[in-house]
């Protein structure tokens, strides 16, 4: 549920502000891993997919897979809300959790190790990729300014975002 | 420079009826304003009337539509459509293009070696030329016969095209360029080193309208609220993306939000979602600006936008916008607007919409902060006083 910070008494609104509220209400739920959740992972891949190439874009998916990407091993409570038998079921379960643990906890902190080196790994690549460009757009610069070209540093966006298949064909 | 009286207008399509692509839309719409401002307006454009095809379906000549005197000239035969698509495979791809390859794309591209011979033949009629949008070879062309009296409405977008040399060449060939949108003009600044001198911001006027916010839910036998898109469903304009974060937003806050769809193209909704998708295809004006009316929001998820004429029409039916805020253009219009919100990925779009439905002040207070904003900056005679300023100046 949506926190209301804020009521509306102008006519107007400041947009501005209010974008930057709901930034800040999202930062907060995503440290509280509200957005942890597979149907979210889903939902983004059309959105990862179309925005690549944005460096904005790819620091909030470094985020959101940094939040991820421990699976939670630890004993949580089990509980049983059929009233009947419920005792009997929570024991039960709590009997084979216990039998099961030994190996799930080897299976997840392995997963747990190769999640947080592959994490390590793509911001590794990122930040040395990031830094050699801006090292290779600073020494464009420098040569265009030497040979007087005029600063353009612009380079395509990648993908194909109006082919339509036959759009001026 | 004097008043430009006599004017042409060059698109590669034009409908006599209803609209085809936007950026014809646009053209045609200043052509008629400025006959009916009593200027001597010429449309020149060519047979085709599919975007796919190019096929010449319309008879050639010359015909009188409404205000309107239109030359229809075939699109060109002989083209090489399979060097036209090589090389396009290419630039799609980020692919470094050679200056040959670049002729050979635009020459293969959508020409009219007849519309060319017209304006060599008559260009001495016109006092300005305005042709768009960038990216045909009909207006790379039609620049290149009287460079000194045409104006570009460039309808450019941050995409491989734009970033051709010879795109540079046509900007640079040109008297002047007519932008939809202040971002338009900052992405030509960035490309071409484009000066400001050299070109306005116009855009499109709307009519404003009144629009009864409960007739298309009561018509459409809908209980239950709803967002709305308008425009083309694909990829490319972001609709896979709202269909699969409108799922995320059902499953994750249990709230019953429809989704309303008017347009053309195949909705590629998720089978869970399916049965909460609306789709209406194309309706009547009045049924589309009743859906808009009666909308939480209107959610333009597209991030390659030159101008949304369709978020400014959600704002003259007094509903809040939601867009992508990869689009700068979209992002640029919500904040002179003060009338809409953007998300950069799923969380900002959940929170925000959970704002617009348990808010509907805030949703009324956008909504019209939006109308206000199209009736001040887009009506016609503010857009007539931009276009002329431009006509004669530039």
């Amino acid at each position: 549920m949506s926190e209301n910070l804020f009521e509306i008494n102008a006519p107007g609104v400041d947009v501005e502000k209010l974008v930057a509220e709901i930034h800040a209400a999202v930062e907060k739920k995503t440290s509280e891993g509200v957005y942890a959740d597979a149907r979210i992972a889903r939902a983004e891949r059309t959105n990862l997919a179309r925005l690549r190439d944005s460096d904005e874009f790819l620091n909030y998916y470094l985020q959101c897979l940094r939040d991820a990407t421990l699976v939670d091993i630890t004993d949580f409570p089990i509980r049983e809300r059929r009233r009947l038998l419920g005792p009997a079921l929570v024991r039960l379960k709590q009997a084979i959790w216990n039998l099961l643990k030994f190996y799930t906890y080897r299976l997840w902190s392995q997963q747990n190790q190769t999640n947080g080196l592959l994490v390590t790994a793509v911001e590794g690549l990122d930040q040395k990729y990031a830094a050699k460009v801006r090292e290779l757009e600073r020494r464009v610069q420098a040569l265009e300014s030497a040979a007087g070209v005029p600063a353009s540093a612009v380079q395509p966006p990648l993908g194909d975002p109006r082919t339509g298949a036959g759009e001026g064909a | 420079m004097s008043r430009a009286d006599r004017l042409a207008f060059i698109a590669p399509r034009f409908s006599e009826t209803g609209t085809i692509g936007g950026a014809e839309t646009l053209l045609k719409q200043l052509a008629e304003h400025a006959a009916a401002a009593g200027r001597n307006v010429t449309f020149l454009t060519t047979c085709a009337q599919d975007h796919f095809s190019w096929a010449n379906t319309l008879p050639p000549g010359r015909r009188r539509c409404g205000r309107l005197d239109v030359h229809f000239f075939p699109v060109d035969a002989d083209r090489d459509i399979s060097a036209f698509l090589r090389v396009q495979a290419e630039i799609d791809c980020g692919a470094p293009i050679s200056p040959p390859d670049e002729e050979t794309w635009i020459q293969n591209s959508v020409n009219s070696r007849a519309l060319c011979e017209h304006l060599r033949a008559h260009g001495g009629d016109y006092d300005r030329i305005l042709a768009g949008p960038y990216l045909f070879g009909v207006t790379y062309n039609a620049s290149r016969v009287w460079p000194e009296k045409t104006l570009l409405v460039p309808c450019l977008h941050d995409e491989p095209f734009a970033y051709l040399g010879i795109m540079r060449g046509l900007f640079d060939r040109v008297a002047g360029c007519l932008f939809n949108a202040e971002p338009e003009r900052e992405l030509a600044r960035r490309l071409y080193a484009y000066p400001d001198a050299k070109s306005a911001v116009v855009g499109m006027g709307l009519e404003p309208f009144a629009a009864d916010p409960a007739a298309f839910a009561r018509r459409r036998g809908l209980t239950q609220p709803y967002v709305i898109y308008s425009g083309r469903r694909e990829l490319l304009k972001g609709t896979p993306l709202l269909c699969d974060y409108l799922l995320a937003f059902r499953e994750r806050t249990g709230r019953d939000l429809k989704l309303v769809l008017t347009g053309s193209g195949p909705v590629d909704a998720p089978p869970a979602l399916q049965e909460h998708v609306l789709d209406v295809g194309f309706v009547s004006e009045q049924e589309k600006h009743e859906a808009m009316a009666g909308a939480v929001a209107f959610v333009h998820p597209s991030v390659n936008e030159s101008f949304g004429i369709v978020l400014l029409e959600a704002w003259l039916a007094g509903t809040p916008g939601l867009v992508h805020a990869g689009s700068a253009v979209l992002r640029w219009q919500c904040r002179q607007a003060q009338g809409g919100l953007w998300f950069r990925h799923y969380s900002d779009f959940e929170e925000s919409l959970l704002r617009l439905l348990d808010d509907p002040a805030l949703r009324r207070a956008l909504g019209e902060a939006g109308r206000q904003y199209v009736r001040r900056e887009y009506a016609w005679p503010a857009v007539e006083k931009r276009l002329f300023n431009a006509l004669n100046s530039l």
